[in-house]
């Protein structure tokens, strides 16, 4: 067992390894999601005025949504790396490990989840910069535990399509994967107020129920009723979308 | 025991082609294999499967005791494998990889750091030990490659290519290295496009076209199978070419070729024949600048199996950078 | 001079249309943002202060062909990167055809892909319930300032592009084609902007262009806005081509 954490932190510190080294490369995507925030919140704020909408505010109401949408963005890009790995040899590298194929999906994975914390804090500074309020530690912790599990999500998503197409051509369909998921939920307005395609859509998509786990904090009291329903989503979102990597693996090599 | 037991494997890809087309071959412990064929011929494929990369289609494959297709984790615990493409994360060290690649085989990184430094300093990277590999060049990426699959001392170690387009300096550095392998007892598996490396490093070789396996034995049968040397002479200037021929018609295998001054003769009985010829040409007044009695290749051995050369015309142009432009 | 500009162009309309991963998500993008803003904030059309529209799509189309253009110049800059760093440049700059063809080839296929672009999303339009008030002459004047915009903005793309000289900078622009259409009213009505976008709102070409065609597909024909959108696209366009030429300059100047 303890090989096997070890070959985890391995493969987690190599995925760092590129933060830390080629910082440039980060930087779009650490600043990506404030900038949405910023400009959803310039552009729509008004929204906040309608009847119905539960936040007083419509940055604090979008803050978790860019919280969320730097978990996808960077869950994606863990999609592109394996992509340019496998272009380039590196994975099967990985691959010839006598270590179990979890072990070596946790590794990637992992590094998934970590990094979703830079543009989660890059993002938190500049909405409390503005004037957002601070939702608590306790909330910011749950928020923290629902990003990285929402990024380690969407990291094997990217990982799934790595794995199908082996080239990094296919980025955009990872990045609209995790698009889709996170927005196509009650990330602009409360549920009443969505119109009648989205809130059916909404309804369905686990992300919203993690969505609301992390706004919860944010727009008033983190209740249990809030909770336990973004931890099953984002717990069986990784479970599904872990197998579904898993079962790619064992296809490349086995 | 059989380092590498290859029985009737197959591996066919969507689309029906046969890349690898029953394949049976066996590597005793301890020995380098060549495995010799050109561009395409399904040489990589066969690594890959025996390495378990890549899932057999038919058939079936041991290495080191193991089945690749039911048992790959006992496989790849006992395999070291470099691959043609160098894969290398450029952005890391090159102790740094040799760490990573230790701690990927389960080997706690204290242990390992002597080892490490070994390899290193056996394939004479110490000095760039602490630099990033992506300002390496390619001799020194393939050392490292090396190294990394030496880490966990393993029992057959797969060389996929290990110096096509490498400069001959390089080359002959990563010789060197797998004859030190070989004489510390490592079983290797090695595929080549180059005749003079199967020539020089394997102790038999097998040669594979088009998904088969035409010949397998050592270099020496294989070339005494096919071939026997010829004898190349030069004769001196203003010398009469036809009738040379006439004279020394008589030997060999009576259709020497000529070309300018030159004569070149298959000789029927080896060396012992070269004697008599040269007697023949100076009793008949001709005068030889010179000779050269030329041993059959590899090359000779491939020709004969499978009616083309290897070397030569089957090396792809390299892509220009950037790649995507259309011309319009 | 003009059969090399044609050929050029025709030459980056074939290369995009053999390509459609790199044109698919001209179009996919904008319209994932436009099904959101439409399914997530169409009760903004209640708040006090919003001028009548029949719906919210009617209101976003002009965004999101907006949208659409920035990223088509995007598109347009990275291809001319790509034939850097692939050397097909080098070989245009040695051949005969005039310097400037390079750069007016490139840019006048980014307008014509952006016809497709604008048709594109009337379509889509009026497929989901949208209605063109303007009529012909309404499709007409969308289509006049978004063709003029896309060549504007596919010139701007091959600036960069010439300055930048490798791809992946260009598409490291794309989070701005947001920062700059966030500080514009393309996306809301310019009297509810938040402070201070709303100031900034007036001096950003994109309002103009992106109101210049929502007038006609979301209000009526009128002279006015519509004058201004083109007079906007015209005059960035015109900017953005002689800062593309005089990148060119700097371009052979340094090689």
């Amino acid at each position: 067992m303890t090989h096997e954490l070890r070959m985890v932190g391995a493969l987690m510190r190599r995925g760092l390894n590129e933060i830390l080294r080629v910082p440039g490369g980060a930087v779009p995507g650490v600043l990506a999601p404030t900038i949405f925030m910023l400009g959803l919140s310039a552009v729509f704020g008004r929204a906040a005025q309608l009847p119905g909408f539960d936040a007083t505010d419509f940055r604090t109401f979008i803050v978790p949504v860019g919280m969320l949408q730097g978990a996808g963005f960077t869950g994606a890009a863990t999609g592109v790396n394996l992509a340019r790995d496998i272009e380039q040899g590196w994975f099967d590298r990985m691959l010839l490990a006598p270590a179990p194929r979890p072990v070596l999906l946790a590794g990637v994975v992992g590094s998934a989840c970590l990094r979703s914390l830079l543009p989660a804090t890059f993002l938190l500074a500049v909405a409390f910069a503005l004037g957002v309020d601070w939702p608590g530690l306790l909330e910011l912790a749950l928020a923290a535990v629902l990003v990285m599990g929402l990024a380690a999500a969407m990291a094997c998503w990217g990982v799934v399509i790595a794995l199908r197409f082996r080239t990094q051509q296919a980025a955009p369909l990872m990045q609209m994967g995790s698009f889709v998921a996170v927005l196509f939920t009650t990330a602009y307005a409360p549920r009443e107020l969505l119109s009648d395609w989205l809130r059916a859509i909404a309804d369905v998509n686990p992300v919203t129920h993690v969505l609301e786990g992390v706004r919860q904090g944010f727009v008033g009291d983190v209740t249990w009723a809030d909770t336990w329903p973004a931890l099953v989503s984002v717990t069986g979102l990784v479970v599904v979308l872990g197998a579904l990597a898993v079962r790619g693996m064992r296809r490349q090599g086995y | 025991m059989a380092a590498i037991e290859v029985s009737a494997l197959e591996r066919e890809f969507k689309g029906g082609v046969r890349a690898v087309d029953g394949i049976d071959l066996e590597v005793q412990a301890g020995e380098v294999y060549g495995f010799l064929g050109p561009n395409g011929a399904g040489k990589t494929t066969t690594v890959r499967m025996l390495v378990t990369l890549l899932r057999p289609t038919a058939g079936s494959a041991r290495v080191a005791g193991f089945d690749v297709a039911t048992e790959p984790a006992q496989v790849r615990r006992r395999i070291g494998v470099a691959l043609q493409e160098a894969a290398l994360d450029p952005l890391m060290t090159g102790r740094e990889l040799i760490q990573l690649q230790a701690t990927l085989h389960g080997i706690a990184p204290r242990s390992v750091a002597d080892r490490g430094d070994e390899l290193i300093g056996r394939v004479g990277l110490s000095r760039a030990a602490e630099r990033r590999v992506g300002t390496y060049s390619g001799g020194m990426r393939r050392r490292l490659d090396l190294a990394m699959a030496l880490i966990h001392r393993p029992e057959v170690l797969f060389l996929d290519e290990p110096t096509t387009g490498l400069d001959p300096t390089s080359r002959l550095t990563l010789w060197e290295e797998v004859r030190r392998l070989r004489d510390e007892g490592t079983t290797v598996f090695l595929t080549t496009q180059y005749l003079e490396e199967a020539d020089q490093l394997a102790d038999r070789l097998g040669i594979i076209a088009a998904g088969k396996l035409v010949a397998g034995g050592t270099p020496a049968a294989l070339k005494a199978e096919v071939g026997r040397p010829h004898l190349d002479l030069v004769l001196a200037d203003g010398a009469d070419l036809a009738a040379a021929r006439e004279v020394v018609a008589s030997f060999g295998d009576r259709r020497p070729a000529s070309d300018g001054c030159h004569l070149s003769i298959a000789l029927e009985h080896g060396a012992a024949e070269i004697a008599p010829v040269l007697r023949a040409l100076d009793d008949a007044g001709f005068a030889v600048a010179e000779l050269e009695l030329k041993q059959p290749t590899l090359d000779d051995v491939f020709l004969e199996k499978t009616g083309e050369h290897l070397e030569g015309g089957d090396e792809p142009e390299p892509e220009p950078a950037g790649g995507p432009a259309v011309l319009g | 001079m003009k059969a090399a500009v044609l050929g050029l162009a025709r030459r980056a309309l074939r290369n995009s249309a053999r390509k459609p991963q790199f044109l698919a998500p001209l179009v996919i993008f904008p319209t994932l943002f436009l099904a959101l803003n439409v399914g997530g904030l169409e009760r903004t059309t209640e708040l006090p202060g919003f001028p009548r529209v029949d719906g919210f799509l009617d209101f976003q189309l002009a965004a999101a062909i907006t949208q659409s253009l920035l990223l088509g110049g995007v598109a347009a800059g990275i291809a001319v990167a790509l034939d850097i760093e692939g050397g097909f440049f080098d070989r245009l700059i040695a051949s005969p055809i005039p310097r400037v063809a390079i750069v007016l080839g490139s840019v006048l296929a980014a307008g014509v892909i952006a016809v497709v672009q604008v048709a594109y999303f009337l379509v889509l339009g009026l497929a989901f319930g949208a209605e063109i008030k303007g009529g012909v002459v309404g499709v007409l004047a969308v289509l006049a300032i978004g063709v003029v915009a896309g060549t504007g903005f596919g010139a701007l793309g091959v600036m960069i592009a010439l300055r930048a000289r490798n791809a992946s900078t260009v598409q490291g622009i794309f989070p701005i084609v947001f920062v700059v259409l966030f500080v514009s009213s393309a996306f809301f009505p310019e009297n509810l902007l938040s402070s201070p976008v709303d100031s900034l709102a007036a001096y950003n070409p994109l309002s103009y262009i992106a109101e210049g065609m929502r007038q006609p597909i979301a209000f009526a024909n009128e002279a006015g806005p519509f004058l201004e959108g083109l007079a906007a696209a015209a005059g960035m366009t015109a900017v953005a081509i002689a800062l593309s030429v005089m990148a060119l300059r700097g371009r052979l100047r340094d090689a």
